[in-house]
């Protein structure tokens, strides 16, 4: 997999580039701010992009506008994105073209390597990978009588796991529950919510997270 | 010429009202001579505040007329009457606002009632001095022109013609007349520049010290997030990471689990200072501005928003993070209590001011003692030196209006 890389903070770049290095991702460039990761972008046409969310010029959302434009450019360009803050409006626009493929996570997430590089792949296999704190969000500030009321604390904890983009057997696994259990509380839910429950990969998924963003 | 005649009929009903007003004023003069009178002995002091409260709408009703006479609001500042008797009595007598109110009415009453009488009369008469040549040898002594003076003869008649010319003319002298009128008002009823700036200064002084507590109170408040939060945390990182420094020759394994703790320890130390970051200064507006901000709170809210963004500018910093938890708050309260199927979020910028409503269309009876979200706006406000307020009857709508200083 080839990646580029724009992170302003040198200490967490050289990280970044050290920890994808080691686990066997060619990282083809690595920049610090948003004028260089778009002309990188063009250049090394990567497989991947992991970009800060705050970057140079000015400082505001430069990372997060260059991500969606170069998906723009090249619709279904995986982006992984990187923040200090998780603003679930961001999310939406990441997710607006409905194309999946898209990350948002925290950056202390990078520290718990595995997760991180499993959220890398995800997104570069075209699934999602949505900061729990970004799910948290969406699940707050809902009506009183929001079917989403009506789910049971393990439902909850599914949709959640489901809407950071995670597969069934690793939901199973983050739960300590059997795959059939998953399925089960997965009918559930979709019943619940009245959402159609045939699609099984990233749609489905897609599928939850505009349900949390719309109502 | 339409335009002209429109302005005469505006004068006459100018002056006319003016005449009324002035009426009335002479009562009231009369009426303060008597109390007065009586202060002088002491008897007449309690029906003073009573008094100047009369004085005050009177003089009211003429700054709302002369101002929208003279498309120019015409502002008040009174201070306000309150408290025991002797301090009401004090108030009243000390306020230079009473003594420009006097000034205003005494020569107001009856030269007011003399333009009120003349703008009545004059069209009326001037009609009259035309008729006259028509039925002056029916009326048996000669018919009345005015002042006692009878006419009697053709030659008269003929005068009196010309002399409804005059009259007639003298109508289109009316409007000045009229503005001239508003603007003696003008000049008398709006605050001496002077008392509007010890007054202001006065309120200044006031919800400035209010503000600094409020101010105080949300430093005091983020010291003790980061010091009992985050900086406690980190110095459990920095003890964690050397204890596994000692352990690792020894157990391995031991340092091993306390690097995954420092790990765990570090990560809840920066959910803490995003809380603080984010209740001092969202991020989201630093990026987007506060209309942005507004609007990814209005399409997070699960009950539909409309918006109405018109912010001349940026706000300062302060007031932008200020706007925004307002806003957030009144929408989390109108998610959890008003049952609304929809609201409303306003933004806007007048005479140096941020503007801020939100309505919605739910039940109403919002109670401002019971939702601690509501002292909360009152907080921000305060420390702002800004306005808020709450209007919400049983059964709805349910409007909050903040207004915040910003120097825009």
């Amino acid at each position: 997999m080839r990646v580029v890389i724009a992170e302003d903070d040198a200490l967490l770049r050289e990280g970044l580039v050290l920890l994808l290095s080691t686990a066997g991702i060619e990282v083809v460039a690595a920049v610090d701010n948003a004028t260089d990761f778009r002309a990188a972008v063009e250049a090394e046409q990567p497989d991947a992009v992991v970009v800060d969310v705050r970057l140079p010029p000015t400082f505001t959302d430069d990372g997060l506008r260059a991500a969606v434009e170069a998906r723009r450019a090249r619709p279904g360009l995986p982006v992984l994105v990187l923040s200090a803050f998780v603003e679930d409006s961001y999310a939406a626009e990441l997710l607006a073209d409905g194309a999946g493929a898209v990350g948002y996570l925290l950056k202390e997430r990078v520290g718990r390597v595995d997760q991180f590089l499993d959220a890398l792949r995800r997104v570069a296999a075209g699934g999602t990978a949505m900061d729990p704190e970004v799910i948290a969000q969406l699940l707050v500030r809902r009506k009183p009588d929001d079917p989403l009321a009506t789910l049971t604390a393990r439902e909850r904890e599914v949709l959640s796991l489901m809407a950071e983009g995670h597969g069934n057997g690793t939901i199973g696994q983050l739960l300590v529950i059997s795959d059939g259990a998953v399925h089960k509380h997965i009918r559930n839910i979709f019943g619940k919510l009245n959402l159609p429950s045939d699609d099984a990969g990233h749609r489905r998924v897609l599928a939850v997270l505009a349900y949390l963003n719309a109502s | 010429m339409r335009s002209a005649l429109a302005r005469v009929w505006a004068a006459i009903k100018y002056l006319a009202v003016g005449g009324g007003t002035a009426l009335l004023g002479f009562v009231a003069l009369v009426g303060l001579a008597v109390v007065a009178a009586l202060s002088l002995v002491g008897i007449g002091l309690p029906a003073l505040p009573e008094a100047a409260r009369v004085l005050r709408v009177l003089a009211n009703r003429e700054r709302r007329r002369a101002g929208a006479a003279l498309g120019e609001a015409i502002p008040e500042a009174y201070r306000p009457v309150t408290g025991p008797l002797p301090t009401q009595v004090r108030t009243v007598l000390t306020d230079p606002a009473t003594r420009r109110d006097l000034a205003w009415l005494v020569p107001h009453a009856p030269i007011g009632i003399l333009l009120g009488s003349v703008a009545i009369g004059l069209l009326p008469a001037a009609v009259n001095q035309w008729a006259i040549p028509f039925y002056w040898y029916l009326v048996p002594g000669g018919a009345p022109s005015g002042f006692d003076y009878r006419v009697t003869s053709w030659p008269q008649a003929g005068f009196a013609v010309v002399v409804g010319f005059l009259y007639a003319s003298l109508t289109l002298a009316l409007p000045r007349l009229a503005r001239a009128q508003a603007r003696y008002a003008r000049w008398l009823l709006r605050p001496a520049p002077g008392v509007a700036l010890s007054d202001r200064v006065a309120e200044l002084t006031a919800t400035r010290a209010a503000a600094l507590d409020a101010h105080g109170a949300e430093l005091r408040r983020i010291e003790r997030d980061l010091h009992d939060g985050t900086q406690a945390r980190i110095a459990a990182v920095i003890m964690q990471l050397g204890i596994a420094g000692q352990l690792r020759s020894r157990d391995a394994d031991a340092a091993f689990d306390l690097v995954r703790k420092a790990q765990e320890t570090a990560e809840s130390a920066l959910v803490e200072l995003r809380d603080v970051v984010r209740s001092i200064y969202p991020p989201v507006l630093s990026d987007r501005g506060l209309d942005g901000a507004v609007t990814a709170l209005a399409a997070r809210c699960p009950i539909p928003c409309e918006l109405d963004l018109a912010l001349a500018g940026r706000p300062p910093a302060a007031v932008e993070a200020a706007a925004y938890f307002i806003i957030a708050e009144a929408l989390t309260n109108v998610t959890k209590h008003s049952g609304a199927e929809r609201a409303r979020i306003r933004l806007g910028t007048a005479e140096d001011r941020v503007q801020i409503t939100v309505v919605d269309d739910g039940r109403g009876g919002a109670d401002e003692a019971r939702g601690s979200g509501l002292a909360g706006i009152r907080r921000r406000v305060a420390a702002l030196d800004g306005t808020a307020a709450l209007t919400s009857p049983a059964g709805g709508p349910t409007e909050l209006r903040v207004e915040l200083p910003c120097g825009l």
